[in-house]
């Protein structure tokens, strides 16, 4: 026959030890949840950079991360404390009995015994015993009859948990709170640093060569350098030519690894090029990139139209000359990773004009007039060979000159992205910022100085796109130098008209030039 | 009938106490149709050792009923019929000169409060002066005349009626002495089957007969050992804080008053009715064959134990607002708090 005394003793210790689980349970969500939100930031950065086209600044997200995981150690420790306190409480003999009683539907036979039966209480209440109190011993005992108090007083984590998964909410509610007053639509620098950062870990997850791995940390070094404002552009332009070298030699190496293809694709080029692939024009330009053919029967998938000089480009520009369509280039076995890499290049391209471009309106006191070269130069028109570079068609070929509203003749070519990457993230500067090129439908393009040809009718023009000299390739053996000559904005934008306003446009038919081409509008 | 309750166990004494109340009630209940609960109330405050104040109309058999449990228990019964031109004197006794051996001496000749049972018919007929002699019979339960007290045996309760109709020329009881009874219990008419078998009772042949429980030469202690049994039972704290915090729910301004009691009452109970309260429970609980006290047994008695005890103000009486409903607002929002 069990003590009852020791029975309501038991069933404290138990009752206190689930009251301070309960306790620590309703801290424990939300304190996870600040703590694992705290860590993931960065990955819920990077998401809400992909989805929504917003992004929390580094060194904001750093102190809101650092603030959740201290919200959420706190909460932590607060729930150890509540829990402890919560166990003293708990721990209460007459209360254990009460419950006791309430759970086996006592009549307070249980309370009343313990009331009188508390080791802990003073003699005064003991002597408030009556002669009936062996009756209510005997009860008490035949009451806790086949009691387990284990069973009896089981934990619960329903309710708590409930509870606690309110203030979980209200931690996440805090945090996305926190992050849209600290969230901020990208900067073209953010935007290109971002592209970079991706296409470096796209490197470094496809491949395990340790010159792919040096390749990615040079993308690295050159996303934070584009993103650091603190840094002087010429440091942030080495960076990415530093990781422009990189890739060329990436690419060097990989193009000698396929030897066997890459000498029937030189072949080619032999045939169809006409040379122009030696022109310099920076792959910076919109039209450098995977130019669809002329025909649109299959699209270059990428080899023959980098911006920067290489075989590829006069495989490209002899295919299209002639009119025959892709046929060759099918052929050309381009892997994913000449892929990258012209991505790459289009972006590091795209990157160092921003660098210039930013540059050139935000001079800061290291690039005050007299003292930049590149400002001084980068004014002067390049040489018009330039403009023929790269993989785009020989615009003084008569058959080159595309055709309003025909498919065939989309010569001008897309973006360098991809084109399903070309929506607008929500950034305010227009469709015509980097990397958002659109799809050329119903293009035209101006003519050359001396060119004969119809007459170029922009009046409706949703955009215009211009193509930059690439860097000048130095041999076969894609070196990238920088081009130190080719034209660089110089002046502050305006809006240039690029054709008389028209009384019957609609206002929000009027597209803004970039600023940094509005100085090549002649 | 009954053995010597202080040799038996406890429980045999517990079942003893069941039994007689048992008993006593199916004995009442020979004479008197219905009103259980008013001879449960009638009893209750016998073996608590307070008394009761009956409300109803005339006719209802109050005076049976008392006479009755009298017979039953085996005590003394007295009737005192409460009217205007009462005296004191009528009530408790007097001095009265006798002559014997020669010797004249002034000799006191006890009133009809020298009884067992009391039943004080229409008590608010009689005058304060006369009413609050009863008081110190009530309470010391001990008479002082011409500056000689004499004792009233125990047991002693005093059953007071009061008419609700008829009120002109009536002295409504005060406040100190409505405190003074531990229960209030209304009497209502006779239910149609009820009445019926009242008929049935009182108009024909047959005349019911009552058993005594108890020779009258030792049913006074056999009362006096089952009251000492009610206090015997035990009431662990978190009820005797639940009581207080009826108490002071009841008492306009008190911890944990209601909204309605700080609108409706200009006084709550005394501690007189949270010992009430207890003494009742404690009686509700052995008849439940429970040595200790549960909440139950506490709401149990609150009505009655209280609702004479409150005083309504002018708003209350205006809303037609009683001390019944007040208290039942009162245990729903008190009701069984826990530890």
């Amino acid at each position: 026959m069990d003590n009852p005394v020791e029975t309501i003793g038991i069933a404290s210790a138990r009752i206190a030890r689930l009251a301070a689980i309960r306790a620590m349970l309703c801290a424990v969500a939300p304190a996870l949840t600040a703590i694992a939100l705290g860590a993931l930031l960065t990955q819920i950065g990077d998401v809400t950079w992909t989805r929504l086209g917003y992004r929390l600044a580094p060194e904001r997200g750093t102190v809101l991360s650092l603030a959740l995981i201290g919200a959420g150690i706190v909460v932590l420790a607060a729930g150890l404390v509540m829990a402890f306190r919560s166990y003293r409480r708990a721990n209460d003999f007459v209360a254990a009995a009460a419950e006791l009683d309430e759970r086996l539907d006592c009549d307070q036979e249980i309370v009343t015994f313990a009331t009188l039966a508390d080791p802990s209480a003073p003699e005064s209440i003991r002597a408030r015993r009556t002669p009936l109190f062996p009756i209510l011993w005997r009860r008490a005992i035949a009451l806790f009859g086949g009691l387990d108090v284990r069973r009896e007083f089981r934990l619960e984590v329903g309710e708590p948990l409930k509870r606690s998964s309110i203030f979980a909410g209200v931690v996440a509610l805090a945090m996305v709170l926190a992050t849209l007053g600290l969230v901020r639509a990208p900067t073209p620098e953010n935007t290109e640093a971002a592209k970079l950062r991706a296409i470096a870990e796209e490197i470094a997850r496809t491949s395990a060569s340790s010159d792919d791995s040096a390749l990615a940390d040079k993308i690295r070094q050159a996303a934070d350098a584009i993103e650091n404002s603190k840094l002087p552009p010429e440091e942030k332009k080495k960076r990415i030519e530093e990781a422009m070298r990189e890739a060329d030699k990436a690419a060097q190496k990989r193009n000698n690894s396929q030897s066997g293809k890459n000498q029937g694709t030189g072949k080619s080029n032999a045939q169809n090029g006409n040379g122009k692939s030696q022109g310099q024009g920076n792959s910076a330009g919109a039209g450098s990139g995977e130019g669809k053919s002329g025909t649109g029967a299959g699209q270059n998938p990428g080899g023959g139209s980098s911006g920067s000089g290489k075989s590829a480009t006069g495989k490209n520009s002899g295919k299209n000359e002639g009119g025959k369509g892709s046929a060759k280039n099918d052929k050309n076995d381009q892997n994913k990773g000449d892929q990258s890499n012209l991505e790459l290049h289009d972006e590091l391209a795209k990157a160092e004009a921003q660098v210039e471009t930013a540059n050139a309106k935000n001079p800061g006191p290291d690039n005050q007039p007299g003292e930049d070269k590149n400002q001084g130069g980068a004014s002067q028109p390049a040489d018009k060979t330039n403009q023929k570079g790269g993989s785009q068609p020989d615009p003084n070929r008569p058959g080159n000159i595309p055709k309003p509203g025909a498919n065939g003749d989309r010569n001008i070519p897309a973006a360098g992205g991809k084109p399903k990457n070309n929506k607008d993230m929500g950034s305010n500067l227009g469709d015509t910022h980097l990397g958002e090129m659109p799809t050329s439908t119903n293009a035209q393009r101006f003519l050359k100085p001396g060119e004969k040809g119809a007459t170029v009718d922009i009046r409706d023009a949703r955009y215009v796109m211009f193509r930059l000299p690439g860097a000048p390739s130095s041999g076969s053996g894609g070196k990238t130098v920088l081009d130190t000559d080719r034209p660089t904005a110089t002046t502050g934008y305006v809006n240039a008209p690029l054709a008389p306003t028209s009384d019957d446009a609609a206002p929000d038919e009027r597209q803004l030039v970039p600023p940094r081409y509005r100085d090549m509008i002649h | 009938m009954g053995a010597a309750p202080q040799q038996a166990s406890p429980d045999q004494r517990v079942a003893e106490f069941r039994k007689i109340f048992s008993r006593a009630e199916s004995e009442v209940a020979r004479v008197i149709v219905g009103h259980r609960e008013v001879v449960r109330k009638m009893l209750t405050a016998l073996f608590c050792g307070g008394h009761i104040l009956i409300e109803g109309v005339p006719g209802l058999g109050k005076t049976l009923m008392v006479k009755a449990a009298a017979e039953t228990l085996g005590l003394t019964f007295k009737r005192i019929q409460f009217t205007p031109d009462l005296m004191p004197s009528d009530i408790i006794g007097t001095q009265v000169l006798t002559e014997a051996d020669g010797h004249r001496d002034f000799q006191f000749k006890p009133g009809p409060i020298f009884a067992h049972m009391v039943l004080g018919d229409e008590i608010n007929r009689a005058t304060p002066k006369t009413q609050s002699a009863v008081l110190e019979a009530m309470e010391e339960h001990q008479v002082t005349v011409f500056g000689t007290t004499y004792v009233l045996d125990p047991p002693y309760i005093v059953l007071a009626t009061e008419n609700p109709i008829e009120l002109e020329g009536t002295y409504p009881l005060p406040e100190a002495q409505m405190d003074r009874f531990i229960f209030k219990v209304v009497m209502g008419s006779p239910k149609p089957d009820e009445l019926r078998e009242i008929l049935n009772r009182t108009t024909g042949t047959a005349q019911a007969r009552i058993q005594p429980l108890f020779e009258a030469s030792r049913a006074p202690r056999a009362i006096e050992d089952l009251k000492a049994l009610v206090r015997e039972v035990m009431v662990a704290e978190p009820l005797e804080r639940y009581i207080i915090s009826v108490i002071g729910g009841c008492t306009p301004g008190g911890p944990g008053a209601i909204p309605e009691v700080s609108q409706y009452l200009r006084f709550g109970p005394s501690p007189r009715g949270a010992q009430a309260l207890i003494l009742c429970a404690k009686v509700n609980a052995l008849l439940a064959g429970r040595v200790s006290v549960s909440y139950d047994d506490i709401e149990d008695a609150i009505v009655p134990c209280l609702r004479h005890r409150l005083l309504l103000n002018f708003q209350a009486e205006a809303e037609s607002v009683s001390s019944e409903s007040i208290l039942e607002q009162v245990v729903k929002r008190l009701r069984k708090p826990r530890t």
